[in-house]
This record gives structure tokens, C-alpha cells and sequence, in this order.
């Protein structure tokens, strides 16, 4: 909200800097975004009057007009739309420097001489509007300075009025804090009305159909009216309060608005049938067009205003456009009412329209002030428009609420807020604040709560009162104290953490990206069912339209990107959540990782600069899949003398990967997730012509026993013996199935076996291939003799040539 | 010959082969004192000459001449052939790039959750955790946000049906973990959240935040006020100050939003602070007792406070990363700083 000063002073005296004020407000819970001078210095600038407009000889868009500046006639050379002949406009003339700095200087526009600037609001700093000159009243006289019009110079806060607080969405409600906080007296007029002896109820009748919804209405009834515009210094604070002036009926609607939080309504009396107001529910099928134009869909759920024949407003919420104040309006009914705020609040979302009436309607206004607030707007509409009202006014109120008591318990206060206050010091803040005190003893206090702090509804609320206005400031901020909670444990966390740090340390940076992408890209590359994917129903952009279930392909787009930006290598991680529906068709999350790699990132530096070939770059992240298993302490199968993790590696088909380089990841027999090199296909999207490798895990398994205690097995203090292990096979026969053989043979004195050398040429005929493996036995009970390593070497060689069909080459 | 003259051969021995400078020369002089046929061979031979009385000098010199001099050649040996190996053996140049593969980097939002996991955790916090996909019960009714009531018109939500949406904020953890534990709570939950809003430089529609909720006898907001304060200073640096100043949130009554003092400049204004000399952190305050009765807690019986901070602001103040949209590009030059 915008809070002109010299407005709120009108109700209490200020005698603090803009600055201290803001900070005043800020620290008491209304706070202040923005401080804004309106207008300035207008030295020199006067009221113009343009006596001729032609279109400039060399410009479509420019004018040439000569202005009246009330002492000459001026050339002015003007580029708004809105310049006419007969137009009264601010001029300023050459040597005058404008409030946003601009100099007016003689000027040659386009080959025609200009000898000063007429000026919009936006050059004058009075608003933001540079639609146009900004055109005085008609009946301005010419040469007058400019600031008689303006005004001095308005500062404006611009205030963050939290949702709980409707109160101070008002100058008086302002006010109210102001002198609460400053010790200040408030000054609320006092409206008398100038009235006719007719009376209001002889003009006019109200049914209140809907109680429930409007709980009180009020009706006057404003005769001989002449609609004109405001006087300026109602304009101006319209203006700085951020409403645009209209005419004088329309403008004290507004101004008492702004005044008290009140919003009302001003029907033109002639044109509401039978000069009957009735509070009711739409009806099935009515339609109304509002104020705006536009045609709106009301429904049965709406409280509407009707006459006697159709809904003439959206109650609370916005008039319509059958009833409103004409030109030719003589006679206005005035509404000031009081609806519910959960009515105006679903009507409003339900039309998608939110104006200042129901901003404050759904947010609680003062059930108490609709009267003042009808006697007020009465007054200044008489005072401006002419005419009389009607004597009285019509106030439907079937049952007056009482006001709210709250009690304080003064050491839950203290308790609650850790400060020593007394209990005086409570109760003086209560009656500064307006809450009346209805009793009072050693230990409590009962507040009555006035209609217009709708939010003070509890003790809480009350201590929050007491904590706001003596200062948060003044509660101690003691040195924490360690606490732990029984039964607290932070495992999982732990672990994770842990899990982070194996991945960081294997050299690999985190990325985070959005949960949420296109469907487009999912569907790119293929991951998890399409049926399964959890879609939001009102995505902001075309990008972002299903939440993820695989991390996979904003991994390869990331991957793309940085390649895109000239990145040589990336080493990729994330961790988070997918979602999809689950067999029952509920949303379900997982907890995953995904690691890409892309360009040499397994090679030292001088050897980066080779192609990668696909086997290798498989190899790298397969390297980084047992590393994080054996960090992990995923479940393990003891098989010879080693334990290893119990995980199967087993070739899948997949439209994301490339033929053949696609791998599922199985853990203790449990599917946990995908490894593999992505395809062309995909890899073109982002132009990725080398190989790219991803790998993606559930979370659960390899977390569950991450913090596993290992325990310390004897190493043997026997020297080992290697032998090695030459032989021929078929080129299908796996590493897998060897060592597999290998260690099936082999007594438990085996204890490593490492592959070392891997050969394919036409000497060993076609399909076929040499490989050389190191064996390393050891026993813990005694040195192996050559004698015993041998005939164990020997063993497993024998089963490699009967199961496997190995030839081995003798050195 | 006596000691006297096994000694004086020493002395030359010793002096001969200080001066050899090659392993050749080292060769002769050995040779020549202790070769088969060499001067200590002579001396030894004439043994049989001395009195028995002076055998025992005799013998005496005769081994330390034996024993130095070979000490000192073997020395001499030793320092020639690994002068020799160096002069031999190719240079390298020792200022080439090591050849290790260096470690990777944590996201930055990531070092401000660990390092908030870090801080609360001395304090004896755990770490809670909820769905991203929460209900509507959870994530506005149980906290005091009905529907028809503006305090919801703060968050801009992604719904994904009638009842169930992404959570705009962590506070549902806070739910939950008081529907599943009774007090006493300490707890912070870091996460994902979401708001529709349009992404601009200090914007995310998907952002994370930190939930943290202590419930116990006689919890206060001076507690409140130690434990962010205390927060500040682990995170920010130790000279930053806090400041608290009251704001509305419907789980929370009395409510307060707080600012930290600008780490960058110590306050007094810069580009990090918008020349303020204050950075607007987030909010706060005392469990609503209408959320503890939601909850089944005894408000009588029990107090406590409850923060949310966004990570993502907290690592851009940290940090000076000016454009939110940075955290979520990936750009391998940008994630690479924060190691």
C-alpha cells in the first residue's frame, strides 16, 4: 500500500524524517519497501495552453504547436500522441531543469526550432505515466506556475501490509499504528451531513436475502448531484495513493476507501429499478457485464447487489456496468457494507478478479466503521457534487456481533517471548494499542479486541502484540544450548553426506537441475513409462510440463550444453528425486544418483588430446560403478578367497543408449539401475559426435549399509606367488566366465586375479583372441613352495581348457 | 717396523685415497695397501719379528689400518658411482602438470545445506525429510494457510490434482515429523520446493529450502533469537550480526523476519547488500498453537519456534552469485569455482 505522508498526517503528528518513520514501521511489522518523492522543484513551469498543432514538416510522429505560456507565445516542438489545439498542459520553458533532471534547452527538432518542452507526468516525477502530455483541467488558467497545481512535493511509502493485518490498509489505520507507536493522539473526523428532510427509507429499500454473506448493509441516498471532477488536492492524493482520479463520486468512493479501509460502492440511483437494493445469491442463468466491460460468469455460490429486476455488482468485488455513475447522474445511492471475507475471497479467485474492494473485503474490514465510512464519503460527495442527502441512512445489521475478548496469561508472555517485562508495561501497550482492558489480575488479563484487528483472535496473537511494540530488538539472544533429542539419529543423513564425498572424491561435480522438464525430452530419450509420468496440470512453460523420472536426460542435455560452451571434458553427478506414478497409480518419489561423463576424462592430461574410443569410455564409468560399490558396502558373494559385490551386469535394449552399449545393474538380484553409452540419436540433439557414458542408481542399496563397521580380517604375513596365465579362446567367452572359472578352480590360497593384457590378430585366427591373466595365491599358514603354486596354477588351467576351451600359450 | 710405522703407512693410505678421483684410482690404492701382495700384506709378514711385548700395538695399528682405509674407500666408492649414475641419467623437467585425476566439486546450494546440516547438528538437531508430492493438508491446512484465506495467495502453487501438489515450501516436514514423534523435536529439513513463479534473476519455480522446528518445555523466542544469531555466525562469518523485525506467517504467532548484517562489507553497503548494509534472510517465529492442536501437541504443555530459510539466497549472499538461474545452469567454468 502507498502511504502519502502529508495524508496520514492529516490524523496524527509526525515529527520524524521519512527515514525514521520507515525504520519505525519496519521494525513494528509493517514494512517499508520503498520510500518515493512525487513531484519537486517546478520552478518555472507554468500552465500552457496549445493554440495550433501541426504535424511537423520532416516527422510523421512529431507536432510543431505554438503555446500560450501565459506571458508569449511559444514554438514547441512535441512528440506525444495526445497533443490537440485548446489542450491546457505544463510547460516548461528554456533554463528550466525538470524534478528528473532534463534541462530544457532551445533545440532544433528535426530542422524546426522548439523553445521549451510540454511535459508528461512521468517527466514531472508526479506518476509513472508517459502515455502522454499530461492535460490540466480545462478551466486551468494559462500562465499560472505550475506547483499551485501540483502541489509540494508528496513523499510516499510504499508499505508490505501482511495478509493478517486489513486494518493497515488505510491512512487512519496507519495512523493508528503511528500514534501507538509514538505515544500520539489520533484525530478521526467527524462527518456531518448536510441532509434534506426527506428521508432515506421514503428513496430507497434494501433486502438483505443472505445475512450469512453480508452480514450488515447500508444505504444512502445522494440527491442533486452535478458530476464533476475532483478538486486537485483530492486528485493528487488519489494519484499518490495510486488511483486514478475519475470524478468526484467516483473519487470520494475511493478516497474514503483509502481513508478508512471502508470500501463502498455508488450506484446511479435513477438506474437501479424500483430503487431497491437486494442482497442475494445469483440466480441460475443471470449473467451481469461489470464496470470493466467485461461479461462475467456468476454463479449461484456469488452474492450479488440486484435492484428489483437483475444483479447491478459482483458483490464486494466490482459494480456493474448498469448501474454505475454517468456524466448525467443526479441522484447516487451509496453502499457500504460488510461481506464475508471467504465469500468475496472465492468469488474474486473464481472470476480471476481482484480489485482494491475485495482485496480488503476478503481480508476483513470494520464492521463497526460502515456507517462512519457511509457518513464520511456522504459528506465530501456533498461537499464536492453539490446536492443534499436524504435524512439518514438505511442500515440493515440483523445481528451485531460483540467483540472478541482474549485473555493474557502475563507469564506465558514473558515464558514465550524470554523477556522480563511487568505486566503494567503489558497492559499499557494493550490500551495503546486500543484493545480495552475488562479485567486484570496478578496473573492474567481479558482484552476486548476491537472490530477492526480482525487478526487478534488468540493469546498468541496478543503476545505477538506485546512482543511488536516493545521491540523485538529488546529480547535477549542467548548463546544456544546443545540439546539432543532421545531417540535422535542421523544416519541416513550421514551416509549420504558420505556418499557425496566418495563421489566428489572420484573427481566427479555436482549438478542440480529443475524436477520438473518437457515431455519432448523425456521422450528424447525414453526413459520410464510415458503412463507412469506425473504431469503437472498448470506447467509455467512448455519446458517444464512432467516432473522427471530418470535424471538421465537433463544429464545428457547438461552434458550437451557444456560441450556446447567449448567444454572439452565434464565428470557429472546429481542426486535427488524422481517421481512416477506407482502400480497403483499413486505419485511416487525415489531418492537417486546419476553420473555423466563426456571427452577424455579418464586420461592424464598430454593424453587428452586422442579420440576416446567407446570401449574405454565404457570402461570409465564402469570404473566408477565399482568403485562406488565397493565404497558403498553394497551385499557381497564370497567366491574363492575374496568376497566381491553381489552385482550382475546384464546387456538390455534401450532407445537412449547405443546397440549393445546399454547395461542394467542389478544388486543382490533387485534391478537398481542403468549404465551405458548413449546413442547417436540422442547425442545429436545437442551435436555430441564423442561418446558419452551415464549411470544411474537407485539411492536405497547402495546407501543401506554405507555405514557398516568393517571388521579387520588377518592379512597373512606369508609371502604370495604369482603366476601367469597365457591362453587362446573364443572371442565370446567373457572375462566374467574366465575368472569365474578361475576362481571355481581354485583353492582358497587364490587371492587376486588381474587381467593384464587383452590381443586380437589374424595369427590367432578369426573370432578368437589372447588373454593374459596374473594369478596371486597365498596361504596363511606357510610359504608357499614352487612346487604347491604350481600344481594349484595347474588346476585352474585344466579347468580353463575343459570348460572353456582355453589353448594357452606357452612362453 | 713397529706401531709407530703401521701408522704413518696409515696416515699415507688414507691420504692416497682421498686423492683418488676415479673408481680406478680407488682400485690401485686398494690393491696396493691390501691386495694379496700389497704394504699391510708386508707388514703382517714381518710379524713374526716383533717382541711378544709389542705384538698386541702391532696388531692393534695393523687393524685400524685395515679398517679405515677401507671405510674411507668403500665412501669414496659409493659417492663417485652416484655422481657418475647422475651424470648419466636424463633430467626432468619437474614444473610439467602432475597427472592425477583432481577431485570433483559439491553444488553450490549443496555446501549451504551441508554446512546448515553441520551447524544445527552441534546444536543436537537431525535431519527430517518429507515428500516432494505433498498434500494439501500438509502442506497448507495443517499449518494454518485455508483455502479461502489470502495468507495462501503468497505461494502460487503447482497443483497436481484437487488435493495433492508440489510443496511450496518445507514447513510440511514440520507436520509430519510432530504426526510421527512426540516432543520433545529438534529437527531441520532441507529440500526441494516449488512456486509457479516466473524465473527472472532472483526467481526459481523449483528452489530449496531449510525447515527447522524446536518444540520443548518453555521454549522461547529469545531461543529463537540465540540459535539464528548463533546460525549467522557459523554461516556467514563471526562478525555478522542479526536482526529481527515482526512479519506475519499463519503457522507461526508471534511471527518475525530476519536480516543478516552484510558479510561482503561488515555494513557498511555494497553491491552484495544493495548498499543497505543488510541482507533480508527469511522468516520465523513461535509454533501457532492452532498448528499444535492440528498436530495433537498440548500448546499448554509445550512451545516452539520454527524458522525456513531459501538456500539458494543464502548461497548467492554467500557466494556474490548474482543470477539464481546460475544454480540451475550447469556450466562446468561455474560449478568448478566452488571447490
Amino acid at each position: 500500500m502507498k502511504l502519502p505522508l502529508s495524508w496520514l498526517k492529516d490524523y496524527v503528528d509526525v515529527d520524524l524524517a521519512p527515514k525514521e518513520l520507515a525504520s519505525l514501521l519496519t521494525f513494528s511489522g509493517t514494512e517499508v519497501e520503498g520510500i518515493r518523492t512525487i513531484g519537486g522543484d517546478f520552478t518555472g513551469i507554468v500552465v500552457g495552453e496549445i493554440l495550433t498543432c501541426e504535424r511537423h514538416p520532416n516527422a510523421d510522429r512529431l507536432t510543431v504547436c505554438q503555446v500560450n505560456s501565459g506571458t508569449e507565445t511559444l514554438t514547441v516542438v512535441c512528440g506525444a500522441p495526445n497533443a490537440a489545439a485548446g489542450l491546457k498542459v505544463p510547460l516548461a520553458v528554456i533554463g528550466v531543469t525538470l524534478p528528473n533532471g532534463l534541462k530544457i534547452k532551445k533545440a532544433k527538432v528535426r530542422g524546426v526550432e522548439s523553445f521549451g518542452m510540454m511535459c508528461a507526468a512521468d517527466e514531472l516525477g508526479l506518476s509513472e505515466d508517459h502515455s502522454g502530455l499530461m492535460v490540466l483541467p480545462a478551466d486551468t488558467r494559462v500562465g499560472t506556475p505550475f506547483t499551485e497545481i501540483a502541489g509540494p512535493p508528496e513523499t510516499v511509502l510504499e508499505l508490505e501490509v501482511t495478509p493478517n493485518r486489513p486494518d493497515c490498509l488505510s491512512m487512519i489505520g496507519m495512523a493508528r499504528e503511528v500514534a501507538t507507536l509514538l505515544g500520539k493522539p489520533l484525530r478521526i473526523p467527524a462527518p456531518v451531513v448536510k441532509e434534506e428532510s426527506r428521508s432515506v427509507e421514503s428513496l430507497a429499500s434494501v433486502a438483505l436475502e443472505d445475512p450469512a454473506g453480508c452480514p450488515r448493509y447500508t444505504a444512502r441516498v445522494l440527491s442533486g448531484i452535478t458530476i464533476a471532477p475532483s478538486p486537485s488536492w483530492m486528485q493528487r492524493r488519489l494519484a499518490a495513493a495510486g488511483i486514478r482520479p475519475i470524478n468526484n463520486v467516483v473519487d470520494v468512493t475511493n478516497y474514503v476507501m483509502l481513508e478508512c479501509g471502508q470500501p463502498l460502492h455508488a450506484f446511479d440511483y435513477e438506474l437501479l429499478d424500483g430503487h431497491r437494493i437486494v442482497v442475494r445469491r445469483a440466480k441460475p442463468g443471470e449473467t451481469m457485464s461489470t464496470l470493466d466491460s467485461a461479461a462475467r460468469e456468476i454463479n449461484p455460490e456469488m452474492l450479488m447487489i440486484a435492484d428489483g429486476r437483475r444483479p447491478v455488482a459482483v458483490a464486494g468485488v466490482m459494480g456493474g456496468a448498469g448501474s454505475e455513475i454517468r456524466d448525467v447522474t443526479k441522484t447516487v445511492l451509496l453502499e457500504s457494507a460488510y461481506f464475508k471475507p471467504s465469500d468475496i475471497r472465492k468469488t474474486s479467485k473464481k472470476l480471476g478478479l481482484s480489485t482494491d474492494s475485495s482485496y480488503r473485503f476478503e481480508r476483513g474490514v470494520d464492521v463497526e466503521n460502515i456507517e462512519w465510512a457511509s457518513r464520511r464519503a456522504a459528506q465530501l460527495m456533498v461537499e464536492m457534487g453539490g446536492g443534499v442527502a436524504a435524512k439518514g441512512c438505511i442500515d440493515v445489521f440483523p445481528s451485531k456481533p460483540a467483540r472478541g475478548q482474549v485473555t493474557l496469561r502475563f507469564d506465558r508472555a514473558r515464558d514465550l517471548l524470554g523477556i522480563a517485562i511487568t505486566n503494567d508495561q503489558v497492559v499499557s501497550i494493550f490500551k495503546a494499542l486500543g484493545l480495552g482492558i475488562v479485567s486484570r489480575d496478578a496473573a492474567c488479563c481479558v482484552a476486548e479486541i476491537p472490530a477492526y484487528r480482525v487478526d487478534l483472535l488468540q493469546e498468541a496473537d496478543l503476545i505477538e502484540e506485546i512482543a511488536r511494540i516493545h521491540g523485538l530488538d529488546k529480547i535477549p539472544s542467548p548463546s544456544p544450548v546443545a540439546k539432543i533429542v532421545p531417540g535422535a539419529e542421523d544416519r541416513a543423513t550421514r551416509a549420504l553426506l558420505a556418499f557425496r564425498g566418495n563421489l566428489v572424491g572420484l573427481g566427479l561435480s555436482e549438478i542440480m537441475n529443475y524436477s520438473f522438464l518437457s515431455e519432448k525430452l523425456l521422450d528424447l530419450v525414453g526413459f520410464g513409462e510415458a503412463a507412469k509420468r506425473v504431469v503437472l496440470p498448470n506447467p509455467i512453460s512448455a519446458d517444464h510440463t512432467v516432473l522427471r523420472d530418470s535424471f538421465i536426460p537433463q544429464m545428457i542435455e547438461t552434458l550437451g550444453k557444456n560441450r556446447a560452451r567449448q567444454a572439452r571434458e565434464a565428470a557429472l553427478f546429481e542426486l535427488g528425486r524422481v517421481f512416477c506414478k506407482d502400480e497403483a497409480g499413486r505419485n511416487a518419489e525415489v531418492d537417486r544418483v546419476c553420473v555423466g561423463l563426456m571427452g577424455p576424462v579418464g586420461r592424464p592430461g598430454m593424453l587428452k588430446s586422442q579420440p576416446v574410443k567407446d570401449e574405454e569410455m565404457f570402461q570409465w564409468i564402469k570404473g566408477i560403478l565399482e568403485s562406488l560399490l565397493a565404497a558403498q558396502h553394497v551385499p557381497s558373494i564370497v567366491s574363492g578367497g575374496l568376497s566381491r559385490p553381489d552385482v550382475t551386469l546384464s546387456m538390455m535394449p534401450s532407445p537412449c543408449f547405443e546397440e549393445g552399449r546399454a547395461v542394467r545393474i542389478r544388486i543382490a538380484g533387485a534391478d537398481c539401475g542403468v549404465m551405458g553409452l548413449v546413442g547417436d540419436r540422442v547425442r545429436a540433439e545437442w551435436r555430441l559426435t564423442d561418446p558419452v557414458a551415464v549411470l544411474e542408481l537407485d539411492l536405497a542399496p547402495l546407501l543401506a549399509n554405507a555405514l557398516r563397521i568393517p571388521v579387520s580380517r588377518a592379512i597373512g604375513t606369508f609371502p604370495c606367488v604369482d603366476r601367469d596365465v597365457a591362453m587362446v579362446v573364443e572371442d565370446g567367452v567373457s572375462h566374467e566366465a574366465i575368472v569365474a572359472t578361475m576362481w571355481k578352480a581354485a583353492p582358497p590360497e587364490l587371492v587376486d586375479i588381474r587381467l593384464f593384457d587383452i590381443y586380437r590378430g589374424e595369427n590367432l585366427g578369426k573370432g578368437r583372441k589372447s588373454v593374459a591373466y596374473s594369478l596371486t595365491y597365498r596361504s596363511m599358514e606357510k610359504t608357499l613352495t614352487d612346487e604347491v603354486a604350481n600344481a594349484f596354477h595347474d588346476k585352474v588351467k585344466a579347468a580353463l581348457k575343459t570348460e572353456l576351451a582355453a589353448e594357452f600359450r606357452e612362453s | 717396523m713397529n706401531a709407530q710405522d703401521i701408522i704413518a703407512l696409515k696416515e699415507r693410505g688414507l691420504a692416497e685415497a682421498a686423492q683418488a678421483a676415479t673408481l680406478a684410482e680407488i682400485e690401485a690404492v686398494r690393491v696396493k695397501y691390501m691386495g694379496r701382495k700389497g704394504l699391510l700384506q708386508d707388514v703382517m709378514d714381518g710379524l713374526k719379528s716383533v717382541p711378544p711385548e709389542e705384538r698386541r700395538d702391532f696388531g692393534r695399528a695393523a687393524n685400524e689400518l685395515k679398517q679405515e682405509l677401507t671405510a674411507l674407500l668403500d665412501g669414496r666408492k659409493a659417492t663417485l658411482s652416484a655422481a657418475g649414475k647422475a651424470a648419466g641419467r636424463k633430467q626432468f623437467d619437474v614444473s610439467l602438470p602432475g597427472a592425477w585425476r583432481g577431485l570433483g566439486t559439491r553444488h553450490p546450494v549443496t555446501q549451504v545445506i551441508e554446512e546448515t546440516i553441520r551447524i544445527f547438528s552441534m546444536l543436537g538437531f537431525t535431519v527430517a525429510d518429507g515428500p516432494d508430492i505433498e498434500t494439501e493438508y500438509h502442506n497448507f491446512d495443517a499449518l494454518n494457510t485455508p483455502a479461502d484465506h489470502p495468507s495462501r495467495d503468497t505461494q502460487d502453487t503447482f497443483w497436481l490434482d484437487g488435493t495433492t501438489l508440489l510443496r511450496t515450501q518445507t514447513s510440511p516436514v514440520q507436520i509430519r515429523v510432530m504426526e510421527r514423534c512426540k516432543p520433545p523435536v529438534r529437527i531441520i529439513a532441507p529440500g526441494r520446493c516449488y512456486r509457479r513463479d516466473t524465473t527472472d534473476a532472483t526467481h526459481s519455480a523449483n528452489f530449496h529450502q531449510v525447515e527447522g522446528l524446536y518444540v520443548d518445555r518453555k521454549v522461547s523466542m529469545a531461543d529463537l533469537k540465540g540459535d539464528i544469531t548463533f546460525f549467522a555466525r557459523e554461516m556467514m562469518g563471526p562478525d555478522v550480526k542479526v536482526r529481527f523485525r515482526p512479519h506475519f506467517f499463519p503457522f507461526t504467532e508471534p511471527s518475525v523476519e530476519y536480516d543478516f548484517s552484510c558479510h561482503v562489507c561488515g555494513g557498511s553497503g555494497c553491491r552484495v547488500c544493495k548498499h543497505s548494509g543488510w541482507i533480508e534472510i527469511s522468516g520465523a517465529g513461535m509454533v501457532n498453537p492452532k498448528v499444535f492442536n492440528i498436530v495433537g501437541y498440548d500448546p499448554e504443555a509445550c512451545t516452539g519456534y520454527a524458522f525456513g530459510m531459501g538456500l539458494e539466497r543464502i548461497a548467492m549472499i554467500k557466494y556474490g552469485i548474482e543470477d539464481i538461474r546460475l544454480l540451475y545452469d550447469n556450466d562446468v567454468r561455474f560449478l568448478g569455482q566452488f571447490s
